[in-house]
């Protein structure tokens, strides 16, 4: 645990450096592949996870898959049978692909992803989970032999880290095009909700009870398809359902 | 909402009651649930060498009732990370009058994750930043583990790593400098909708505290969505 001369640890702490004071997202990416590249990855991919009716598309904030497996990844909607996802909503801490489980004789989707994965030199993978109260994410690397000394990975974990913080901060979230599907009264709560009010609080706003607010939420949270309200508020920014 | 009460030695006199349920709180939350056993204690409380006079506790108090807490040290004092963990800092150790370090970072698992009014712990993260602006820090260390590195990032704490993760007892763990700054401070009173500062001075009048920016007049900004 405790090294003498912490190489990788200097080499990550100056990586984190460089990617906090890069100003374009290009620039953090040719950096990140160029220093996974150097530890034998030549794959990886950073994304929000996909939950029911969710684009992996829209939840990618890099890709660096080749463009034949993002698209059957993608079109197959693979991430609901992936091992590698799924581990991810039951860990806290990095792990590598070969450390998800899953039944090898009875999960035969799983087993297949991992076995197509294949095709496409992806042997080996590391993968570091994202976790936020409303969504999870991940940054997944793969290669044919890539380097998984402990101290490496730790570094990789770090440097991830950052680069994804990083892209994010760079990237403004892009207006997605979808039909607003909101009713009126539905955007006011929600645009209420966005400002911090209570259910009980915005009924007294509206004029409306408190039942009839939470209703609302309701129908909101039903159409977006998303978990809790703070999930429903940010659906419903990005898709510029509401505006602040 | 809840309050949040600054308790250092200077005002500790009016706060001697909720001692008692914050260290069996720690004992709970940390022993207890998160099996960090070195630090278990027949007494049923947590204490440890680090909880000295110089110690300053934030306490959230809802209805009297303790609902979180969190403990900074001043880093010219010994600290989690010069003593325990110092191989998690290869930058050099980091001992200066105006970064403390900050530890035991709890909110009792009935109040996590509400929805009705600002969550407890992000109260808790903006009222460390008013703190530290208020009485002229410029930095936090803190020993954390690497999962909440991404929610920091995301609430706009700018954490400047000092070292590699490493795993211990199971979880992986780094250190880390954050920033303290008016900006910090906020951008978080914007994001859970304050208008005015949050921290209760009870008995600390004689301190000499900075003026705070202005935050009257900050309007809520759109939510970074989760992608």
């Amino acid at each position: 645990m405790q090294n003498l001369e912490p190489y990788w640890g200097r080499r990550a702490l100056d990586f984190v450096d460089a990617i906090e004071a890069s100003k374009t997202t290009a620039c953090v990416i040719s950096q990140f592949e160029r220093m996974i590249g150097h530890f034998g990855f030549h794959a990886y991919i950073m994304a929000g996870i996909p939950t029911s009716g969710q684009s992996l598309e829209k939840l990618t904030i890099a890709s660096g898959w080749p463009a034949e497996w993002f698209e059957l990844y993608s079109r197959e909607n693979l991430s609901a049978v992936d091992p590698i996802p799924r581990h991810c909503f039951n860990t806290l801490n990095p792990f590598e692909w070969r450390d998800a489980p899953y039944d090898r004789e009875h999960d035969q989707p799983a087993h297949r992803v991992m076995t197509r994965a294949r095709d496409f030199r992806f042997h080996e993978g590391f993968c570091i989970p994202i976790h936020y109260d409303d969504a999870t994410g991940a940054i997944s690397i793969a290669g044919e032999r890539p380097d998984l000394d402990p101290e490496i990975k730790s570094a990789l974990h770090l440097m991830s880290v950052f680069t994804y913080g990083r892209l994010r901060t760079l990237s403004r979230p892009n207006p997605v095009t979808t039909d607003r599907r909101l009713s009126a009264t539905e955007a006011e709560v929600l645009r209420w909700a966005a400002r911090g009010k209570t259910a009980w609080e915005t009924s007294r706003i509206l004029h409306i009870s408190e039942r009839n607010v939470r209703w609302h939420l309701e129908e909101a949270q039903r159409k977006m398809m998303t978990k809790n309200k703070t999930a429903t508020v940010a659906m419903a920014i990005v898709n510029r359902e509401i505006l602040l | 909402m809840p309050e949040i009460h600054v308790v250092r030695k200077d005002n500790r006199h009016l706060y001697e009651s909720y001692f008692d349920p914050y260290f069996r709180l720690r004992h709970n939350i940390y022993v207890k649930q998160r099996k960090w056993m070195a630090l278990d204690r027949p007494d049923g409380r947590e204490i440890d060498q680090f909880d000295t006079e110089d110690a300053v506790y934030l306490f959230c108090i809802d209805d009297g009732q303790l609902i979180g807490a969190m403990r900074a040290v001043p880093t010219l004092s010994p600290t989690l990370m010069s003593d325990i963990f110092p191989y998690l800092n290869i930058r050099g150790q980091i001992r200066r009058p105006d970064v403390y370090e900050l530890s035991r970072i709890f909110v009792i698992p009935e109040r996590r994750g509400e929805h009705a009014g600002p969550r407890v712990e992000m109260l808790l993260l903006t009222a460390i930043m008013e703190y530290g602006v208020s009485i002229g820090l410029t930095g936090f260390t803190i020993v954390l583990e690497s999962w909440w590195l991404p929610r920091f990032q995301r609430y706009g704490w700018k954490a400047h790593p000092l070292g590699l993760p490493q795993t211990i007892d199971g979880m992986s763990v780094l250190a880390v400098l954050v920033d303290c700054d008016d900006a910090t401070w906020m951008s978080l009173c914007q994001q859970i909708g304050l208008t005015e500062p949050t921290l209760t001075w009870r008995g600390l009048l004689a301190i000499d505290r900075l003026a705070l920016p202005d935050i009257s007049t900050l309007h809520p900004t759109s939510v970074q969505p989760a992608r």
